[in-house]
Protein backbone atom coordinates (compact mmCIF):
# COMPACT_ATOMS: atom_id res chain seq x y z
CA UNK A 1 0.00 0.00 0.00
CA UNK A 2 1.89 3.14 -0.72
CA UNK A 3 0.70 6.49 0.88
CA UNK A 4 -1.04 9.49 -1.74
CA UNK A 5 -2.26 6.44 -4.31
CA UNK A 6 -5.66 7.37 -3.90
CA UNK A 7 -4.49 11.14 -4.78
CA UNK A 8 -2.45 9.94 -7.50
CA UNK A 9 -4.97 7.79 -9.33
CA UNK A 10 -7.09 10.90 -8.85
CA UNK A 11 -4.55 13.39 -10.34
CA UNK A 12 -3.89 10.48 -13.50
CA UNK A 13 -7.64 10.54 -14.49
CA UNK A 14 -7.29 14.60 -14.15
CA UNK A 15 -4.24 13.71 -16.31
CA UNK A 16 -6.59 12.13 -18.74
CA UNK A 17 -9.23 14.54 -18.91
CA UNK A 18 -11.85 13.57 -16.25
CA UNK A 19 -12.68 16.81 -14.63
CA UNK A 20 -14.66 14.77 -12.22
CA UNK A 21 -11.90 13.66 -10.16
CA UNK A 22 -10.32 16.92 -9.57
CA UNK A 23 -13.51 17.82 -7.74
CA UNK A 24 -12.92 15.43 -5.33
CA UNK A 25 -9.65 16.78 -5.10
CA UNK A 26 -11.22 19.98 -4.47
CA UNK A 27 -13.31 18.50 -2.33
CA UNK A 28 -10.79 16.88 -0.02
CA UNK A 29 -7.85 19.28 0.41
CA UNK A 30 -10.27 22.84 0.61
CA UNK A 31 -10.65 23.37 3.90
CA UNK A 32 -6.74 22.23 4.33
CA UNK A 33 -5.95 24.93 2.16
CA UNK A 34 -8.03 27.61 2.73
CA UNK A 35 -6.50 26.78 6.36
CA UNK A 36 -3.19 27.23 4.84
CA UNK A 37 -4.13 30.54 3.12
CA UNK A 38 -5.21 32.37 6.22
CA UNK A 39 -2.10 32.27 7.97
CA UNK A 40 -1.29 35.25 5.22
CA UNK A 41 -4.75 36.75 5.20
CA UNK A 42 -7.21 36.79 7.43
CA UNK A 43 -10.14 37.01 6.14
CA UNK A 44 -12.25 33.63 5.15
CA UNK A 45 -13.15 35.20 2.33
CA UNK A 46 -10.68 36.27 0.74
CA UNK A 47 -8.76 33.21 2.19
CA UNK A 48 -10.83 31.38 -0.60
CA UNK A 49 -10.41 33.34 -2.99
CA UNK A 50 -6.96 33.17 -3.06
CA UNK A 51 -7.38 28.74 -2.50
CA UNK A 52 -9.56 28.85 -5.18
CA UNK A 53 -7.04 30.61 -7.39
CA UNK A 54 -4.74 27.99 -6.35
CA UNK A 55 -6.70 25.00 -7.40
CA UNK A 56 -7.16 26.58 -10.85
CA UNK A 57 -3.60 27.07 -10.97
CA UNK A 58 -2.74 23.65 -9.82
CA UNK A 59 -5.37 22.45 -12.46
CA UNK A 60 -3.55 24.24 -15.15
CA UNK A 61 -0.40 23.12 -14.03
CA UNK A 62 -1.50 19.38 -13.32
CA UNK A 63 -0.28 18.22 -16.95
CA UNK A 64 3.61 19.01 -16.27
CA UNK A 65 2.88 17.12 -12.48
CA UNK A 66 4.86 14.14 -12.10
CA UNK A 67 3.93 12.73 -8.80
CA UNK A 68 7.59 12.96 -7.76
CA UNK A 69 6.24 14.50 -4.53
CA UNK A 70 2.94 13.96 -2.91
CA UNK A 71 -0.22 15.77 -4.72
CA UNK A 72 -0.79 17.81 -1.22
CA UNK A 73 3.22 19.06 -0.92
CA UNK A 74 2.98 19.88 -4.62
CA UNK A 75 -0.66 21.82 -4.19
CA UNK A 76 0.38 23.79 -0.95
CA UNK A 77 3.47 25.28 -2.86
CA UNK A 78 1.05 26.28 -5.50
CA UNK A 79 -1.05 27.77 -2.55
CA UNK A 80 1.72 29.60 -0.30
CA UNK A 81 2.87 30.72 -3.40
CA UNK A 82 -0.12 32.54 -5.03
CA UNK A 83 -1.10 33.82 -1.13
CA UNK A 84 2.25 35.68 -1.09
CA UNK A 85 2.05 37.04 -4.26
CA UNK A 86 -2.00 38.11 -3.42
CA UNK A 87 -0.47 39.66 -0.40
CA UNK A 88 2.10 41.53 -2.53
CA UNK A 89 -0.36 43.29 -4.55
CA UNK A 90 -2.66 43.46 -1.68
CA UNK A 91 -0.11 45.43 0.29
CA UNK A 92 0.45 47.98 -2.81
CA UNK A 93 -3.19 49.18 -2.88
CA UNK A 94 -4.81 51.05 0.42
CA UNK A 95 -4.92 48.24 3.27
CA UNK A 96 -8.58 47.34 4.33
CA UNK A 97 -7.69 46.76 7.73
CA UNK A 98 -4.87 46.34 10.47
CA UNK A 99 -4.19 43.14 11.95
CA UNK A 100 -2.17 43.10 15.17
CA UNK A 101 -0.58 39.53 14.55
CA UNK A 102 -0.53 39.24 19.11
CA UNK A 103 -4.20 39.17 18.88
CA UNK A 104 -5.14 35.54 19.65
CA UNK A 105 -7.44 33.71 17.20
CA UNK A 106 -10.75 34.65 18.90
CA UNK A 107 -10.17 38.24 17.58
CA UNK A 108 -8.92 37.12 13.58
CA UNK A 109 -11.61 34.82 13.74
CA UNK A 110 -13.84 37.84 15.15
CA UNK A 111 -12.53 40.86 12.26
CA UNK A 112 -12.49 37.82 9.52
CA UNK A 113 -16.14 37.39 10.26
CA UNK A 114 -16.88 41.34 10.23
CA UNK A 115 -15.26 41.65 6.84
CA UNK A 116 -16.73 38.62 5.77
CA UNK A 117 -19.50 39.01 2.84
CA UNK A 118 -21.23 35.49 3.71
CA UNK A 119 -24.75 35.73 5.18
CA UNK A 120 -25.44 35.58 8.97
CA UNK A 121 -26.99 32.25 7.68
CA UNK A 122 -23.85 30.95 6.09
CA UNK A 123 -21.99 31.65 9.62
CA UNK A 124 -24.96 29.78 11.31
CA UNK A 125 -24.53 26.77 8.82
CA UNK A 126 -21.33 26.58 9.96
CA UNK A 127 -21.40 26.39 13.56
CA UNK A 128 -24.33 24.33 13.24
CA UNK A 129 -22.45 21.85 11.18
CA UNK A 130 -19.32 22.09 13.75
CA UNK A 131 -21.91 21.52 16.74
CA UNK A 132 -23.13 18.54 14.98
CA UNK A 133 -19.86 16.40 13.68
CA UNK A 134 -18.57 17.50 17.65
CA UNK A 135 -21.69 16.05 19.21
CA UNK A 136 -21.41 12.90 17.04
CA UNK A 137 -17.88 12.33 18.40
CA UNK A 138 -18.71 12.91 21.61
CA UNK A 139 -21.49 9.94 20.97
CA UNK A 140 -19.10 7.74 19.70
CA UNK A 141 -17.82 4.50 21.18
CA UNK A 142 -14.44 5.04 22.45
CA UNK A 143 -12.37 2.78 20.39
CA UNK A 144 -14.44 4.48 17.43
CA UNK A 145 -13.71 8.12 18.60
CA UNK A 146 -10.48 7.25 19.39
CA UNK A 147 -9.34 5.68 16.06
CA UNK A 148 -11.17 8.29 14.05
CA UNK A 149 -9.20 11.17 16.32
CA UNK A 150 -6.06 9.42 16.24
CA UNK A 151 -6.26 9.56 12.46
CA UNK A 152 -7.84 13.04 11.63
CA UNK A 153 -6.52 15.07 14.64
CA UNK A 154 -2.74 13.15 14.53
CA UNK A 155 -2.70 12.11 10.78
CA UNK A 156 -1.60 8.59 12.18
CA UNK A 157 -1.68 5.86 9.57
CA UNK A 158 -3.46 2.81 10.03
CA UNK A 159 -0.99 0.49 10.87
CA UNK A 160 0.28 3.34 13.38
CA UNK A 161 -2.92 3.61 14.75
CA UNK A 162 -3.32 -0.57 14.57
CA UNK A 163 0.01 -0.24 17.05
CA UNK A 164 -1.30 2.39 19.52
CA UNK A 165 -5.00 0.72 20.03
CA UNK A 166 -2.98 -3.03 19.93
CA UNK A 167 -5.57 -3.78 17.39
CA UNK A 168 -5.29 -5.27 13.73
CA UNK A 169 -4.93 -2.81 10.75
CA UNK A 170 -8.43 -4.47 9.40
CA UNK A 171 -10.15 -3.66 12.88
CA UNK A 172 -8.74 -0.35 12.45
CA UNK A 173 -9.74 0.02 8.95
CA UNK A 174 -13.89 -1.13 10.07
CA UNK A 175 -13.65 1.14 13.02
CA UNK A 176 -13.00 4.59 11.18
CA UNK A 177 -15.52 3.87 9.07
CA UNK A 178 -17.81 3.32 11.22
CA UNK A 179 -17.23 6.07 12.92
CA UNK A 180 -17.42 8.09 9.83
CA UNK A 181 -20.54 6.35 8.82
CA UNK A 182 -22.23 7.43 12.59
CA UNK A 183 -20.82 11.27 12.41
CA UNK A 184 -22.20 11.37 8.58
CA UNK A 185 -25.75 9.74 9.36
CA UNK A 186 -25.88 13.45 11.37
CA UNK A 187 -23.95 15.55 9.01
CA UNK A 188 -26.15 14.18 6.10
CA UNK A 189 -29.21 15.64 7.48
CA UNK A 190 -27.87 18.85 8.17
CA UNK A 191 -26.63 19.32 4.35
CA UNK A 192 -30.12 18.09 3.11
CA UNK A 193 -32.02 19.70 5.50
CA UNK A 194 -30.56 22.95 6.35
CA UNK A 195 -30.44 25.11 9.20
CA UNK A 196 -31.84 24.02 12.27
CA UNK A 197 -31.88 20.86 11.87
CA UNK A 198 -28.61 19.97 14.01
CA UNK A 199 -30.34 20.97 17.34
CA UNK A 200 -33.30 18.70 16.48
CA UNK A 201 -30.83 16.20 16.13
CA UNK A 202 -28.63 16.39 18.98
CA UNK B 1 -25.47 2.38 -0.75
CA UNK B 2 -22.81 -0.58 -0.67
CA UNK B 3 -21.19 -1.02 2.49
CA UNK B 4 -18.26 -2.42 1.20
CA UNK B 5 -17.92 0.44 -1.12
CA UNK B 6 -18.32 2.97 1.56
CA UNK B 7 -15.46 1.21 3.75
CA UNK B 8 -13.17 1.41 0.42
CA UNK B 9 -14.37 5.06 0.33
CA UNK B 10 -12.98 5.70 3.94
CA UNK B 11 -9.60 3.76 3.09
CA UNK B 12 -9.30 5.71 0.39
CA UNK B 13 -9.72 9.23 1.55
CA UNK B 14 -7.22 8.34 4.39
CA UNK B 15 -4.57 7.00 1.56
CA UNK B 16 -4.99 3.78 3.08
CA UNK B 17 -6.51 1.90 -0.22
CA UNK B 18 -4.27 -0.43 -2.43
CA UNK B 19 -3.42 1.39 -5.41
CA UNK B 20 -5.63 -1.01 -7.97
CA UNK B 21 -8.68 -0.72 -5.80
CA UNK B 22 -8.28 3.27 -5.70
CA UNK B 23 -7.75 3.22 -9.38
CA UNK B 24 -11.27 1.50 -9.64
CA UNK B 25 -12.71 3.61 -7.40
CA UNK B 26 -11.57 7.07 -8.50
CA UNK B 27 -12.94 6.37 -11.73
CA UNK B 28 -16.25 5.40 -9.86
CA UNK B 29 -15.96 8.69 -7.18
CA UNK B 30 -14.69 11.18 -10.25
CA UNK B 31 -18.46 10.07 -11.83
CA UNK B 32 -20.89 9.60 -8.88
CA UNK B 33 -21.97 12.41 -7.38
CA UNK B 34 -23.99 11.01 -4.23
CA UNK B 35 -19.93 9.35 -3.38
CA UNK B 36 -18.47 12.69 -4.09
CA UNK B 37 -21.05 14.48 -1.48
CA UNK B 38 -19.88 11.76 1.15
CA UNK B 39 -16.30 12.03 0.12
CA UNK B 40 -16.63 15.97 0.87
CA UNK B 41 -18.72 15.22 4.01
CA UNK B 42 -15.89 13.20 5.16
CA UNK B 43 -13.36 16.19 4.32
CA UNK B 44 -15.65 18.60 6.85
CA UNK B 45 -15.71 15.88 9.48
CA UNK B 46 -12.40 16.20 9.46
CA UNK B 47 -11.60 20.37 9.67
CA UNK B 48 -14.32 19.84 12.23
CA UNK B 49 -12.03 17.07 14.27
CA UNK B 50 -8.68 19.34 13.77
CA UNK B 51 -10.95 22.95 14.58
CA UNK B 52 -10.02 24.69 11.83
CA UNK B 53 -11.22 27.91 12.56
CA UNK B 54 -12.23 30.58 10.55
CA UNK B 55 -12.73 27.74 7.74
CA UNK B 56 -16.26 27.71 6.61
CA UNK B 57 -17.53 24.30 6.33
CA UNK B 58 -20.11 25.31 3.62
CA UNK B 59 -18.21 27.13 1.75
CA UNK B 60 -19.19 27.17 -1.87
CA UNK B 61 -15.17 26.53 -2.78
CA UNK B 62 -15.79 23.31 -4.31
CA UNK B 63 -18.88 24.49 -6.84
CA UNK B 64 -16.88 27.35 -8.06
CA UNK B 65 -13.57 25.89 -8.66
CA UNK B 66 -15.85 23.53 -10.55
CA UNK B 67 -17.79 25.89 -12.40
CA UNK B 68 -14.16 27.72 -13.34
CA UNK B 69 -13.19 24.99 -14.81
CA UNK B 70 -16.06 24.33 -17.18
CA UNK B 71 -14.94 26.82 -19.27
CA UNK B 72 -11.83 25.10 -19.58
CA UNK B 73 -10.45 22.41 -22.02
CA UNK B 74 -9.81 19.15 -20.50
CA UNK B 75 -6.57 18.24 -19.49
CA UNK B 76 -6.34 14.98 -21.66
CA UNK B 77 -7.07 16.31 -25.06
CA UNK B 78 -4.98 19.53 -24.02
CA UNK B 79 -1.67 17.95 -23.38
CA UNK B 80 -2.38 15.28 -26.27
CA UNK B 81 -2.43 18.49 -28.39
CA UNK B 82 0.65 19.79 -26.79
CA UNK B 83 2.83 16.68 -27.16
CA UNK B 84 2.16 15.81 -30.86
CA UNK B 85 4.58 18.29 -32.01
CA UNK B 86 7.27 17.88 -29.19
CA UNK B 87 6.61 14.13 -29.83
CA UNK B 88 7.21 14.22 -33.53
CA UNK B 89 10.02 16.76 -33.23
CA UNK B 90 11.55 14.11 -31.36
CA UNK B 91 11.47 11.63 -33.48
CA UNK B 92 12.90 14.17 -36.47
CA UNK B 93 15.83 15.13 -35.06
CA UNK B 94 17.84 11.63 -35.17
CA UNK B 95 17.03 11.55 -38.86
CA UNK B 96 17.34 14.88 -39.75
CA UNK B 97 21.00 15.22 -38.41
CA UNK B 98 21.48 11.79 -39.82
CA UNK B 99 20.44 13.75 -43.40
CA UNK B 100 22.49 16.86 -42.33
CA UNK B 101 25.34 14.95 -42.08
CA UNK B 102 24.67 12.18 -44.96
CA UNK B 103 24.64 15.62 -47.22
CA UNK B 104 27.84 17.22 -46.19
CA UNK B 105 29.50 13.99 -46.54
CA UNK B 106 28.52 13.50 -49.91
CA UNK B 107 29.19 16.76 -50.38
CA UNK B 108 32.65 17.16 -49.71
CA UNK B 109 33.33 13.67 -51.56
CA UNK B 110 32.16 15.34 -55.17
CA UNK B 111 33.99 18.53 -53.83
CA UNK B 112 37.67 16.65 -52.98
CA UNK B 113 37.24 14.47 -55.96
CA UNK B 114 36.55 17.80 -58.22
CA UNK B 115 39.71 19.68 -56.20
CA UNK B 116 42.29 16.56 -56.13
CA UNK B 117 43.58 16.17 -59.87
CA UNK B 118 45.53 13.17 -58.84
CA UNK B 119 42.63 11.25 -58.69
CA UNK B 120 42.61 11.50 -62.59
CA UNK B 121 46.26 11.57 -63.03
CA UNK B 122 47.10 7.10 -62.70
CA UNK B 123 43.83 7.42 -65.20
CA UNK B 124 45.43 9.61 -67.90
CA UNK B 125 48.61 7.53 -67.93
CA UNK B 126 46.71 4.21 -67.95
CA UNK B 127 45.48 6.34 -71.32
CA UNK B 128 48.74 7.43 -72.30
CA UNK B 129 50.50 4.03 -71.88
CA UNK B 130 48.99 2.09 -74.66
CA UNK B 131 49.49 4.68 -77.36
CA UNK B 132 52.83 5.47 -76.61
CA UNK B 133 53.20 1.47 -76.91
CA UNK B 134 51.37 1.46 -80.23
CA UNK B 135 53.55 4.63 -81.80
CA UNK B 136 56.80 2.21 -80.68
CA UNK B 137 55.67 -0.98 -82.25
CA UNK B 138 53.65 0.20 -85.45
CA UNK B 139 55.42 3.78 -85.56
CA UNK B 140 51.42 5.06 -86.78
CA UNK B 141 49.66 7.79 -84.66
CA UNK B 142 46.86 7.11 -83.30
CA UNK B 143 43.54 8.66 -84.39
CA UNK B 144 42.11 10.12 -80.78
CA UNK B 145 44.65 12.95 -78.67
CA UNK B 146 46.45 11.31 -75.89
CA UNK B 147 46.10 14.11 -73.07
CA UNK B 148 49.62 15.13 -71.66
CA UNK B 149 50.96 13.94 -68.95
CA UNK B 150 50.42 15.73 -65.32
CA UNK B 151 52.61 18.06 -64.27
CA UNK B 152 51.91 17.79 -60.93
CA UNK B 153 52.74 14.25 -58.69
CA UNK B 154 50.43 12.01 -57.68
CA UNK B 155 49.11 13.47 -54.00
CA UNK B 156 47.31 10.49 -51.87
CA UNK B 157 43.80 10.54 -52.50
CA UNK B 158 42.72 12.05 -48.72
CA UNK B 159 40.28 9.11 -48.43
CA UNK B 160 41.46 8.30 -45.10
CA UNK B 161 40.20 11.97 -44.10
CA UNK B 162 37.01 11.19 -45.63
CA UNK B 163 36.57 8.06 -43.66
CA UNK B 164 37.66 9.38 -40.50
CA UNK B 165 35.07 12.10 -40.81
CA UNK B 166 32.32 9.66 -41.66
CA UNK B 167 33.62 7.65 -38.94
CA UNK B 168 33.57 10.56 -36.56
CA UNK B 169 30.04 11.77 -36.90
CA UNK B 170 28.65 7.97 -37.48
CA UNK B 171 26.48 8.95 -35.03
CA UNK B 172 24.30 11.06 -36.54
CA UNK B 173 24.13 9.17 -39.80
CA UNK B 174 22.32 5.80 -40.46
CA UNK B 175 24.11 2.44 -40.84
CA UNK B 176 23.04 1.93 -43.91
CA UNK B 177 24.42 5.37 -45.39
CA UNK B 178 27.40 5.11 -43.14
CA UNK B 179 28.14 1.67 -45.23
CA UNK B 180 26.85 3.32 -48.45
CA UNK B 181 30.19 6.13 -48.33
CA UNK B 182 32.71 3.72 -47.10
CA UNK B 183 32.00 1.29 -49.92
CA UNK B 184 32.09 4.26 -52.33
CA UNK B 185 35.49 4.65 -50.78
CA UNK B 186 36.62 1.45 -50.97
CA UNK B 187 35.55 0.92 -55.02
CA UNK B 188 36.52 3.24 -56.20
CA UNK B 189 39.88 4.82 -54.63
CA UNK B 190 42.02 1.60 -54.55
CA UNK B 191 40.48 0.64 -58.22
CA UNK B 192 42.04 4.36 -59.28
CA UNK B 193 45.18 3.71 -57.09
CA UNK B 194 45.96 0.11 -58.44
CA UNK B 195 44.51 -0.30 -61.95
CA UNK B 196 46.76 2.31 -63.55
CA UNK B 197 50.14 0.39 -61.88
CA UNK B 198 48.38 -3.11 -63.44
CA UNK B 199 48.00 -1.51 -66.68
CA UNK B 200 52.22 -0.19 -66.35
CA UNK B 201 53.07 -3.65 -65.79
CA UNK B 202 50.93 -5.12 -68.73
CA UNK B 203 52.27 -2.49 -71.39
CA UNK B 204 55.54 -3.14 -69.78
CA UNK B 205 54.97 -7.17 -70.98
Amino acid sequence: MSADASDLSLVRRVQRGDKGAFDALVLKYQHKLVKLVMRYVRNPAEAEDIAQEAFIKAYRALPQFRGDSAFYTWLYRIAINTAKNAVVSRDRSPIEYNIDRHDNDESYEMQGRMKDSETPEGLVLTDEIRTTVNAAIDALPEDLRTAIVLRELEGLSYEEIAAAMDCPVGTVRSRIFRAREAIDRRLREVFEGGLGRAEELG
Amino acid sequence: MNEELDSQLSAMFDDQLPPGECELLARRLSRDEQLKARWGRYAVMGAVIRAERGVRLNAPLAGRVSAVLLAEPALGAQSLAGALPRRGLRWWQPVAAGALVAGVAAMSILWLRAEAPSVVSPLSAHLTTPAAGARERGGRADSYVVPPAPAVPAIVVPSTELANYVVAHSMYSSPVARRNLLSAFMTSEPAAAEEPQDDVKSAAQ
